[in-house]
């Protein structure tokens, strides 16, 4: 079984080819890295996945379902509104500048997805909501709105929203970029924490040092393609690819 | 100085004031969201059905609109149904402001969704919220403390503008206060009305701000 299968996608804005058929597969578990340069297409990658991009060709599956079958920018196969709608909760985001809902307290922000969406039971919505604010370190904030917390603790809460949807598979697009450098090591922590504790991850990241020690598999991507993929040693000690030895010259 | 007679006049102007104010700010919210959501709705019909209604209301004098409503709404109810439609002034001023108020307000609501960034519908819908589950708890919730100042100064607009209504014989707080200075000869009555204009503009206003200031306490760090 895979948690996410992403198959011959294409995507374009217009005329602009943003991603030109990439194949790729992700297992229970597994932790992958997407690294490469800006506008290469790793953002628009992720939100394909859980379908805030629609692609333009190409198949994508959750847990072996199929979940956009599409040729040409145009829907192949119907996929019944609800199953896919069940298949989308068990994908969660974490996006580069948190986006959390500013009018809300962090407890609200981690207890509205469940209470909307799901309907759930207030008390229990509200103490797995408590656990997951502990686990990210924020359980001592929770009356607080966002406006006063620095983006490192923003990073996190925004981690325990996403997580409140009990998600099989958690995508994170450049989680510390927006981040002062000082900020950018707790978020990590958390990140590593949810990696050990077998949670399946597919991670746009520049933190090479992150991905060498998290990351089960690391994948190169440039202008649009998967230029090269494999074991964090090998693609970030020793690539293969010119455009990955360049890249990771630039960046280290 | 006024009698009581004349006090009691002027209260109940100021009442029929009050009420096609509340009533016509009351409704354009409601309505203003929808035609708004309209306006910003991916389906092309809708889109041009709301953006024709705003074109209709905004583009043509409010006094118009008023003659509309109260002339030509009972003619063209004699001429279809053959039979007399006695139309109450009163309720023509709560349909004419309503109408007017909701195409001012859908803009600025309108102005007040775009004002949020994209990344918080994204967010909503990464959480698996629908559009609308979005609209409701996420976007529309953040443009209260936006929306505040303009719908205020809409608000006072308003107030103002139902003195239009002693046109189609309604005696409200202008109109009662012109009866008086007409049969006295004495201009100084429009003073009372002026008085009580601005008793209630400013009224608004203060509202406004303080309501202002509470609505935006989570923005403060
Ligand atoms: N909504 C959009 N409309 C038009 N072009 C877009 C849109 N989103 C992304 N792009 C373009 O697609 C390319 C890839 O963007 P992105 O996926 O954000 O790259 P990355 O995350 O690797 O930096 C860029 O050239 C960007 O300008
Ligand atoms: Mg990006």
């Amino acid at each position: 079984m895979s948690m996410v299968k992403v198959e011959d996608v294409h995507k374009q804005f217009g005329d602009l080819q943003v991603l030109k058929g990439i194949n790729f597969e992700v297992n229970p578990k597994e932790v992958v890295c997407i690294i490469g340069p800006s506008g290469s297409g790793k953002s628009t990658m992720l939100r394909c996945i859980n379908r805030l991009e629609r692609i333009t060709s190409g198949k994508i599956y959750v847990e072996d379902e199929l979940t956009e079958n599409r040729m040409n920018g145009k829907t192949v196969e119907k996929i019944d509104p609800q199953k896919l709608a069940n298949l989308c909760l068990d994908i969660g985001m974490v996006f580069q500048n948190f986006n959390l809902f500013p009018h809300l307290t962090v407890l609200e922000n981690v207890t509205i997805g469940p209470t909307v969406v799901k309907k759930e039971n207030a008390k229990i919505t509200e103490e797995h909501a408590m656990e997951l604010l502990e686990k990210v370190g924020m359980a001592d904030r929770k009356d607080e709105y966002p406006a006063r917390l620095s983006g490192g603790q923003q990073q996190r809460v925004a981690i325990a929203r996403a997580l409140a949807m009990n998600p099989k598979v958690m995508l994170f697009d450049e989680p510390t970029s927006a981040l002062d450098p000082e900020l950018v090591g707790e978020v990590l922590q958390t990140m590593k924490e949810l990696a050990q504790e077998g949670m399946t991850m597919i991670i746009v990241t520049h933190e090479i040092g992150f991905a060498r020690e998290v990351a089960d598999r690391v994948i190169f991507m440039d202008d649009g393609v998967i230029c090269e993929e494999g074991r964090p040693q090998d693609i970030l000690l020793n690539p293969k690819e010119d455009r990955t030895k360049e890249f990771l010259n630039k960046i280290l | 100085m006024l009698t009581s007679a004349q006090w009691t006049a002027v209260w109940d102007g100021t009442l029929i004031t009050l009420e096609i104010t509340a009533f016509a700010i009351v409704v354009g919210c409601l309505l203003g969201v929808v035609l708004a959501l309209g306006r910003l709705s991916k389906h092309r019909i809708l889109r041009a059905l709301s953006w024709f209604y705003i074109w209709f209301f905004r583009g043509t004098p409010l006094l118009l609109q008023l003659f509309m409503v109260y002339y030509a709404i009972p003619i063209i109810y004699l001429e279809s149904t053959g039979s007399q439609l006695n139309i109450d002034p009163m309720v023509c001023a709560f349909i004419t402001f309503s109408l007017n108020t909701t195409a001012y307000l859908a803009e600025i609501i309108r102005a007040g969704i775009e004002s949020i960034p994209g990344g918080q519908m994204e967010a909503a819908k990464a959480i698996g919220m629908t559009y609308g589950q979005a609209m409701r708890k996420i976007i529309i919730p953040q443009t209260y403390k936006r929306l505040i100042a303009p719908v205020g100064n809409e608000l006072v607009m308003l107030l103002k503008d139902t003195s239009l209504v002693s046109s189609i014989a309604l005696s409200d707080l202008l109109r009662t206060t012109k009866t008086m200075a007409n049969a006295s000869g004495n201009w100084l009555y429009y003073l009372y009305a002026a008085a009580i204009y601005l008793f209630l503009t400013t009224l608004l206003q203060l509202g406004t701000d303080r309501l202002e200031i509470k609505l935006g306490a989570y923005e403060k760090r």
